[in-house]
């Protein structure tokens, strides 16, 4: 026991390094722009009333503003006018930091939709995969076919393809097509996961045949024994399949970058956040940390229920 | 009763209204730390003019190199918005490429256009061939912004009027233990600051269709460069980076574009900014580059009501009422003169940080494009070879010179 | 890696109809393995040998101009040392890490699950997000890693003379120093990636059977030390290539961070212009495909190599092994 205590030393440390960026994000998304400036404020910030500079900017008065204004102020010259519309514009400007970070973070701009088609494009991704990689997987492993070799050995080389690495020309020929910026675009070249049909093969192959020729006698198509046999008794590996594949495209940057330019309506979360970014008014950095901890906080909730599923997930590519 | 039938009334009246058709135009806009709040502050009254046109706005640019790559990628996907704003040196290729759109037919519509302020001086930055392409939507030019706490701590009392009284100043304020004197805004878009060296003198990068970064000025230019930050011993500082530190605080001096004087100043700490003219290299320069964007279209849409909906737009936003926001909300000039009946009467004696940029307007100069189909690639050329004197890693400025032209040719069309 | 199973027992000439179902079943696959991943690889490789630019209606082949310029001008060595730095650097770091981590934790037990869950918590988030957040933590005044820095001038800290000079003339810019840059931007590589490594460790620790432990005890192994040299690492054999290739086309495919902290250039001196970027900026923000085809077939190349030699070392050892 006491000779453990120096794994735990080394451990903790190299803990703390592995935490530090979290924390600070999450704490910088409670501070207001001047306690992040100054460094101050403990983890959550004093919380103190701030005033939005840029609320306040917006409602700099024009000549015609003052002359409907005098009306409300008797007996004050243009100078004292306009000092009283700006007392009143700093009291509708202030708010507390973290309602500012989080309120600027949603309204700057459409987080939820792009929380939404973080979803949309991984779920699709993820179905159309499972849905190719199947019935290739099932035949390579279980049927007999001239030419089940070549197959397979187009599947490894495959494998050697990494498909950031052909980013470039499938953008050409999208870009030719006029796809890009569309749903497809960021969906169709992660469709073939050529790493799926490989697992699932290799777990196929471990299915005792006598399952599959009980179906074949009881009438089913072949067809029918990839979705109605083989899919349940995969489900452990696929579940983990599904983790690591969410997981790498809810936070791919790179594809989505090339292929969307500039409508927001298709924004995965990591875009959404680029775009916050651009920013470089030092009042913001609040509400960017705060994106930043929406857009992480789903993988890491899920992560920390299903654990072992997600670990299972990851080893699983390793089991190659 | 009659209260339930006259809000029937009313709500049968209303979605009458609302069958009307609404056009939308999507429009899209650099830099959303200098115009986000310029923007959100002129839809109140354009939705109150026009209610049936809704624009949708998209992501914004990063930069102006941002908005006309985009924009290019764009045009070949067949994607592109309907209005774009576009830097003043970007917009020769988006004509030559066909990209923008003419904007003579909807001027000749117009029945006052002059009276609504736009004068001769601020279309011809956007006018090619006799043919108007763009509105100017906002113009600015390089300024000294200066913390006078710290320069006051550093035994200075008067702004530098040239570079090497510039120079002097940061020996100053290092000897009085300032750490970080200045930021020289080399890395700005479009090497801006480059052809501001040069306009100094008088010269212009592209003359005649020919790029002249051989020539005796632009050596000048890159040892003045040099001087700056080797005596100043300068940091590279990413440009964001230095406006924030400036904003904190941290820095003496920094030369950039007017244009962020209200994002500055609404993010600043406790002191005292006041700009100054930008300094000459012996005297005053002879003439500066005009900074800022233009309105351009680029719809696609054979719809003349969405051509129409986007040319109120273009309208709007140069016109007084945009351009009182654009003076109110950021350090840029209003290029409309309408829009000094809108501010305030004293607007210039309340902002007199902005009048710096107003009173250097005589030296107003062309921002350049440089010819062929690879300007973006040009202006990443002269920029490493800039920072390459920023980081110390070119020593020897006529080879540093040699170097940037060979490559830059590389890039050029043929003969 | 598992052997290639053929499993092709001596069975009788299949059937037609089995073999039509079955190329009706890897049809969709084929299909999509054709035009997706295959088709794009030639049409880089064409493209390659010509100035094409998207959006002109036609292009000029340049033959090998592409290439020599590739290897010739000062910009794309810069590339390439950039690239390797950063693989260099980054990937047995990582692996280092990630095995003393597994090791560390897998002594450990259950009480070692906290610290699993603490290391792979950067592989799960965001890269964008972790990087925005490092960057701010860089940042030269406001940031805390310098503020934190600072708090030791003053001190014998300023023995050191990183600290001397730190104090003296202010701590570095990190991702504005061409100097420091690219160190930077492995710290967070390797930040984000051994806890990926650690997890692949563990799972092949677990299945380092006990026995082989008792059987090195049995000849003499006492310490940690000698039963790591002679059981664990032997055993991991496997497990290592796979970390090690997966590693390293992670670390040639690293493009979010660079992007992300300096959006034009690639870095203080293009010292961190790495291959992805350079695609990125080449043929898709200055539209030179021709360029940015030839760097994407030789980073095909790259990748390609580094897998064939992972197998074959995998097929060795199991043959062996």
């Amino acid at each position: 026991m006491t000779r453990e205590w120096w794994k735990h030393l080394v451990l903790i440390l190299g803990a703390l390094i592995v935490l530090a960026p979290f924390y600070m994000m999450v704490s910088y998304s409670f501070k207001s722009p001047g306690e992040i400036d100054r460094g101050e404020g403990g983890f959550f910030g004093r919380q103190d009333v701030m005033i939005d500079p840029r609320c306040v900017a917006l409602r700099q008065p024009d000549r015609a503003d003052i002359e409907a204004a005098r009306s409300r102020f008797p007996g004050q010259d243009d100078a004292g006018v306009q000092a009283e519309l700006q007392a009143e514009t700093e009291a509708a400007c202030s708010m507390r930091p973290v309602a500012f970070n989080y309120t600027k973070a949603f309204t700057e701009a459409p987080l939820m939709r792009y929380l939404l088609n973080g979803v949309i494009v991984t779920v699709s991704i993820f179905l159309i995969q499972v849905v190719v990689a199947l019935p290739a997987a099932y035949a390579l492993a279980k049927l007999k076919f001239w030419g089940r070799e070549a197959v397979f050995g187009l599947v490894l080389f495959c494998l050697l393809i990494p498909v950031h690495a052909i980013a470039l020309p499938l953008y050409i020929l999208l870009a030719k097509l006029g796809l890009t910026n569309t749903y497809a675009a960021l969906v169709v070249p992660w469709t073939i996961s050529v790493f799926g049909i490989f697992l699932m093969r290799q777990f196929f192959m471990t299915v005792p045949d006598d399952l599959i020729d009980a179906a074949r006698m009881d009438g089913m198509s072949e067809f029918a024994v990839v979705w109605r046999v083989m899919l349940p008794t995969a489900i452990p590996a696929l579940l983990a399949f599904a983790i690591f594949s969410i997981v790498a495209h809810w936070n791919d940057y790179f594809w989505p970058r090339i292929v969307v330019t500039g409508n927001r309506d298709l924004f995965t979360p990591p875009l959404g956040l680029r775009e916050f970014k651009g920013d470089g008014d030092g009042s913001f950095f609040g509400p960017m940390m705060a994106t930043a901890t929406v857009i992480v906080t789903p993988l890491i909730v899920a992560f920390l229920i299903a654990q072992r599923r997600f670990i299972e997930g990851i080893t699983l590519s390793g089991m190659k | 009763m009659k209260l339930s039938t006259s809000a029937m009334v009313l709500a049968l009246s209303a979605s009458a209204v609302l069958a009307e058709d609404t056009v939308t135009i999507e429009f899209a806009y650099p830099y959303s730390h200098l115009f986000d709040v310029t923007y959100e502050a002129m839809m109140p009254a354009f939705k109150e003019a026009h209610p049936n046109i809704e624009v949708k706005f998209r992501a914004t640019y990063e930069s102006y190199e941002d908005a006309t790559n985009t924009v290019l990628r764009e045009a070949v996907a067949g994607n592109l918005p309907d209005v774009t704003m576009q830097g003043l040196n970007r917009q020769a290729p988006l004509i030559d490429k066909g990209i923008a759109q003419s904007l003579e037919p909807f001027i000749a519509t117009e029945a006052d256009f002059e009276k609504d302020g736009y004068h001769e001086a601020m279309l011809s930055l956007s006018t090619f061939d006799d043919t108007v392409y763009g509105l100017p939507f906002s113009i600015s030019l390089p300024v000294g912004y200066y913390n006078m706490d710290i320069l006051h701590a550093g035994g200075i009392k008067e702004l530098p009027q040239t570079w090497d009284e510039v120079i002097a100043a940061c020996k100053t304020m290092k000897a009085n233990g300032i750490d970080n004197p200045i930021f020289w805004g080399w890395n700005v878009t479009g090497n801006w600051f480059v052809q501001a060296l040069l306009w100094s003198q008088d010269s212009a990068i592209v003359d005649g269709g020919r790029v002249t970064l051989d020539s005796a000025e632009t050596l000048v230019a890159l040892e003045q460069m040099q001087e700056i930050f080797t005596e100043c011993e300068m940091q590279n500082l990413e440009w964001k980076s230095a406006l924030s530190s400036f904003s904190a605080g941290d820095i003496g001096m920094m030369f950039w574009s007017t244009s962020a004087l209200g994002s500055v100043e609404r993010s600043q700490g406790d002191f005292e900014l006041v700009t100054g003219p930008f300094p000459g290299l012996d005297g005053k320069p002879k003439g500066l580059p005009a900074g800022g964007n233009a309105a351009m279209l680029t719809s696609t849409s054979d719809d003349p009501k969405v051509r129409e909906a986007a040319w109120t737009w273009l309208k709007y936003i140069t016109s007084g009422d945009g351009a009182a926001e654009v003076a109110k909300t950021t350090g840029y000039m209003p290029p409309n003169k309408a829009a000094n009946e809108i501010i305030l009467a004293d607007f210039y004696e309340q902002n007199p940080n902005k009048q710096t940029a107003v009173d250097q307007l005589p030296l107003l100069r062309d921002w350049l494009a440089y010819p062929g189909d690879n300007g973006l690639a040009i202006t990443q050329v002269i920029y490493d070879s800039i920072e390459r004197i920023v980081t110390g890693d070119a020593t020897d400025m006529k080879e540093l010179q040699q170097e940037m032209v060979e490559e830059v040719a590389d890039l050029l069309p043929n003969g | 890696m598992a052997v290639l199973d053929m499993g092709v027992a001596a069975h009788p000439k299949p059937n037609n109809h089995e073999a039509r179902t079955a190329w009706g079943l890897a049809a969709p696959a084929l299909a999509l393995m054709f035009l997706i991943l295959l088709v794009p690889v030639i049409v880089a490789g064409v493209l390659s040998f010509t100035n094409y630019s998207l959006g002109n209606s036609g292009f000029d082949w340049v033959g090998t101009q592409n290439y020599e310029r590739l290897f010739t001008r000062s910009t794309y060595e810069k590339m390439f040392i950039a690239t390797f730095t950063y693989v260099v650097t980054v990937v047995p770091i990582s692996v280092g890490l990630g095995l003393g981590a597994a090791l560390l934790v897998h002594s450990l037990g259950r009480v070692g699950d906290i610290y699993k869950t603490i290391y792979f918590l950067p592989v799960m988030a965001t890269l964008l997000a972790m990087a925005i957040a490092w960057e701010f933590m860089l940042h030269p005044t406001i940031g805390m890693v310098n503020r934190t820095l600072a708090m030791a001038c003053g001190s014998w800290f300023e023995v050191i003379p990183f600290f001397a000079n730190g104090c003296h003339d202010g701590f570095p810019l990190w991702l504005g120093d061409r100097d420091y840059a690219i160190w930077v931007v492995c710290f967070i590589g390797v930040w984000q990636g051994f806890g990926f490594n650690m997890v692949l460790f563990l799972a092949g620790l677990t299945s380092v059977h006990r026995e082989l432990y008792h059987a090195a005890e049995m000849d003499g192994a006492r310490s940690g030390w000698d039963r790591f040299w002679l059981v664990t690492w032997p055993a991991l054999g496997p497990t290592t290539v796979f970390v090690v290739t997966i590693s390293c086309i992670r670390a040639f495919q690293v493009f979010d961070t660079i992007e992300a902290f300096w959006p034009q250039g690639g870095g203080p001196n293009k010292s961190v212009y790495v291959m992805m970027f350079a695609i990125f900026e080449k043929g898709v923000q200055q539209n030179l495909i021709g360029m940015g085809s030839a760097i994407t077939v030789l980073f095909l190349i790259f990748v390609m190599f580094l897998t064939l030699i992972q197998r074959r070392l995998v097929e060795r050892k199991v043959h062996y092994g």
